[in-house]
């Protein structure tokens, strides 16, 4: 199994979400992040005053799926989240040993 | 669900116990024992109220003369078989261990006075009982003392029962632990309480707690989401609201009869000959109100019919003092206006709108008043559409509180934010209606646009500002969605913003009502990340409109100027709805407007807005001023020798001033956030724009005035408002040589008033 997890504009959460699901991904975790990355932040001008925002808001996204569909499900994220514009986000895979659904004890995909 | 399915469920544990005491004796061998102890229900189970989750309350009470080791075994005997499957409270101790624990632990005292025999020596049950009365009889006033403070305690932490989507039945203020200490107040015998005015709050929040407990078949008392449906069907309620609906009313009563008794029990003993010997001191603090008690009344004898504005006055008042308003003026302006007495015409007076505004803008002050105002029935005669929001439950799990406490919070964090927007009263109106629109089906933006018109017509705001606040209502959600979902480096991102938006000003009032209304939803709804995206969103449409307006200098008459290049002083005096307007030409001079404003000040005149302009060596002020209470009658001839005189000297005048900011400081205040003062260059008039932003206070004026004067620079005209508790004040000003401030110089002098008016 493998856990997805996807650093995006906040605005773009929508299309993931619905590309998602029409990829048959039905469970998602999603959080408020902020950070940087190659675009390292931006000026801003406000009241005369020029500062720094360096840490930009992002939206955190994080889908376990099978090893199987992990390279599909990716992809489906990567498409919907792009505007070709800095600051897209990134999206990374990491490998899962264990998944269990607390209700119901399953383990496993069928736990996914 | 009923009183008596929780009597049927307190009558078997009864049964139950009792057969576990009798057997437990039986198996020690000694029958004797039964004479020397005894089994007593204390707390709500003392009172036969018992849910199905319910802790069971239980007293072992003995005569001391029992071994430890039997006492052990018995206790244990009893309470074994129940391990599993109640969860019970118990103590083990002799009449003087109980006196002794009911004198330290409130907790145990109050729980005492429900004491209930179970089974055993009923004497023993007796003598604990009569004690715990006596007990808390003796020492009422201090029990009392404790028991408000571990209320408050309780009520911080618990928030309160009427306004939270998922409150705690039992702990939350108005809830049945509310009614338990009015109950124990009652039984002090230091007041009445008149109890039957809750008793169908009582079985109301009964009956919700024994469904929740059957619900979730857990002892819990809050009341979650989750469980509300399955509540309210249980109690056969239409829906989850009706049901929320009325557990928020059983609150409030609760609440209500709970103030109104610590409120008896305050003013208990100053009454009859004690009132006589020492009258209370008291303040007038606006016209027909006064400061008694530290607590704020209508002054007797008031004709509400004659001054139909009071009601208003006395509430404001004391929000902006932080004093509570008396309940027995409440009752007889209730009263009143149930006559028919005091009505406001329609549209409502100047001074009405702006009361109304000084009463929303008092922050936390203002909680407590408008409660008050809302259990009295006070608020709806003056604003009837608040009806449909009362109480109003909002299932939706970003919120906390009903809609009516949604928009009194919204109102409260607005107070805050009053330095950001040019127009803090369409600021505040906006924040404590902005979701008028609710509970029904159709959109609330859209809905409240159309309730949101006629209040504002009736309050007296003109055509301009309707708008304004129609825009405020109907796009109070705009910038949270539109920073949150879509893309904000997409120019149509922005010109959507901007094609809706007229102004800079109704964006920052947007931006404004966007940041109160997040925080008083709660962290779900407000957070650090949110706050970025809208200000990134805020400040992009704000790039792409023109630069931010400015109130724009006076025009001034032929004949004005023709008066001005006399170079002769002139005063004239004319009646206004608000008091009196005052037109003032005189020969310039640095420090003018800060004299003019001082001799106002010491006359007892309250500036309510001024617009000034020099031409040439002479000066054209119009002035629009408020007598305060007890003020002194003014002339032309009175006011022209006043400022003639402080013309050449202003000493005495300033003297006197600082005499009155002295007397100003012992009166109570509220906190209000820090002036700001902006400062821009306006290229048409070659002059700089010093825009202050305070709250209104007594010589505010004068102080800029005198500020600005120290900093030796020219004002060539100012205008200034007061909106509700706030005061906007414009000028123009230049260097003395002419022309605009260089940005230092401009910084210098922004310092200066700030550091002058802290």
């Amino acid at each position: 199994m493998k856990l997805i997890t996807a650093i995006l504009k906040p605005f773009k959460l929508e299309d993931v979400k619905n590309a998602l699901q029409g990829a048959g991904i039905t469970g998602m975790t999603v959080s408020e992040a902020s950070g940087f990355g190659r675009q390292g932040g931006h000026t801003e001008v406000y009241r005369g005053a020029e500062y720094t925002v360096d840490l930009i808001p992002k939206v955190r996204l994080e889908v376990l799926v099978d090893d199987k569909d992990a390279d599909s499900v990716v992809d489906v994220i990567v498409k919907a989240a792009s505007t070709g514009s800095i600051g897209d986000g990134k999206v990374w895979t990491t490998p899962v040993d264990q998944v269990i659904r607390v209700r119901t004890g399953e383990r496993g995909v069928d736990a996914i | 669900m009923s009183t008596r399915e929780r009597r049927d469920r307190s009558n078997e544990s009864d049964r139950f116990l009792s057969q576990l005491f009798h057997k437990a004796i039986q198996d020690l061998g000694e029958a004797e024992l039964g004479k020397e102890i005894a089994l007593a229900a204390v707390g709500g189970y003392g009172r036969g109220e018992l849910s199905p989750g319910s802790d069971l309350d239980i007293l072992f009470i003995h005569s001391g003369r029992v071994s430890s080791e039997k006492l052990k075994a018995l206790v244990n005997e009893v309470l074994y078989p129940l391990w599993d499957t109640k969860s019970v409270d118990h103590s083990v101790r002799t009449r003087s261990e109980t006196r002794d624990a009911a004198t330290s632990d409130l907790r145990v005292a109050t729980g005492l006075l429900d004491i209930r025999l179970i089974s055993g020596n009923a004497d023993l049950v007796a003598n604990v009982q009569s004690d715990a009365l006596e007990l808390w009889r003796k020492n009422a006033k201090e029990n009392l003392q404790k028991l408000h403070k571990s209320l408050q305690e309780r009520h911080t932490r618990a928030g309160e029962l009427a306004y939270l989507l998922e409150p705690d039945l039992k702990e939350a203020r108005g809830g049945l632990r509310d009614i338990q200490a009015l109950r124990a107040i009652a039984l002090s015998g230091m007041v009445t309480v008149p109890l039957e005015k809750i008793s169908w709050a009582e079985s109301t929040l009964n009956n919700v707690r024994e469904s929740l407990h059957i619900a979730s078949g857990r002892g819990k008392d809050r009341l979650l989401f989750q469980e509300q449906d399955k509540v309210a069907e249980l109690l056969k309620y239409a829906d989850a609201d009706a049901m929320m609906g009325d557990v928020a009313r059983a609150a409030r009563s609760v609440d209500y009869l709970l103030d109104y008794t610590w409120h008896t029990l305050e003013h208990k003993g100053k009454d009859g000959l004690g009132r006589i010997l020492k009258r209370p001191r008291v303040a007038t603090v606006a016209k027909n109100v006064s400061a008694s008690n530290r607590e704020i009344v209508i002054d007797t004898f008031t004709s509400f019919n004659e001054d139909p504005v009071v009601g208003l006055r006395a509430a404001a008042t004391a929000a902006q003092l932080g004093l509570p308003l008396s309940l027995d003026t409440c009752t007889e302006l209730s009263e009143a206006l149930k006559k028919g007495e005091g009505v406001l015409s329609n549209p409502w007076p100047r001074e009405a709108r702006e009361l109304l505004i000084a009463l929303i803008g008092a922050g936390e002050a203002m909680v407590g008043i408008f409660e008050i105002l809302d259990q009295e029935e006070i608020i709806f005669h003056w604003i009837p559409e608040w009806m449909s929001v009362r109480s109003l439950p909002q299932r939706n799990a970003l919120h906390r509180h009903t809609v009516d406490r949604h928009m009194v919070e919204t109102a409260v964090h607005a107070a805050a934010l009053t330095r950001k927007v040019q127009r803090p009263d369409l600021l505040l109106f906006a924040a404590l209606f902005h979701d008028i629109g609710k509970g029904t089906q159709e959109d609330h933006s859209e809905r409240g646009v159309r309730l949101i018109e006629p209040i504002a017509q009736r309050i007296g705001f003109d055509a301009k500002d309707i708008e304004v606040l129609k825009n405020l209502v109907l796009h109070h959600l705009l910038l949270s969605s539109t920073a949150t979902r879509r893309d904000l480096d997409d120019p149509a991102t922005i010109a959507s913003v901007v094609s809706v938006i007229p102004d800079v000003n109704t964006l920052e009032l947007l931006h404004a009502l966007s940041i109160a209304d997040g925080e008083a939803t709660g962290s779900a709804g407000w957070s650090e990340w949110k706050a970025t995206l809208v200000n990134d969103l805020v400040q992009r449409v704000k790039r792409a409109m023109a630069g931010a307006e400015v109130a724009q200098q006076p025009e001034v008459s032929l004949e004005q100027i023709a008066q001005a290049e006399k170079g002769v002083l002139r005063v004239t005096l004319e009646e206004h709805s608000s008091g009196y307007a005052v037109e003032v030409i005189s020969p310039d001079k640095p420090g003018l407007l800060s004299i003019v404003a001082g001799v106002f000040n010491i006359s007892r005149l309250d500036v309510k807005s001024a617009r000034t302009k020099t031409l040439g060596n002479s000066a054209v002020m119009y002035w629009i001023v408020t007598p305060e209470p007890h003020a002194p009658e003014i002339t032309d001839t009175k006011l022209h020798e006043l400022i003639a005189a402080a013309l050449v000297d202003s000493k005495d005048v300033e003297e006197k001033l600082f005499a009155r900011a002295a007397a100003y400081a012992s009166i109570p205040t509220i906190p209000v956030p820090d002036p700001e003062v902006e400062i821009f260059t306006d290229a048409a008039t070659d002059a700089t724009v010093i825009e202050v932003r305070s709250h209104d206070r007594p010589g505010l004026l004068f102080r800029i005035g005198a500020a600005i004067t120290q900093s030796k620079i020219d004002i060539r005209s100012a205008i200034v408002t007061t909106l509700g508790a706030e005061a906007i004040d414009t000028l123009y000003v230049t260097e003395l040589t002419g022309g605009p401030l260089s940005s230092e110089r401009a910084n210098e002098v922004a310092s200066h008033l700030k550091q002058a008016l802290k």
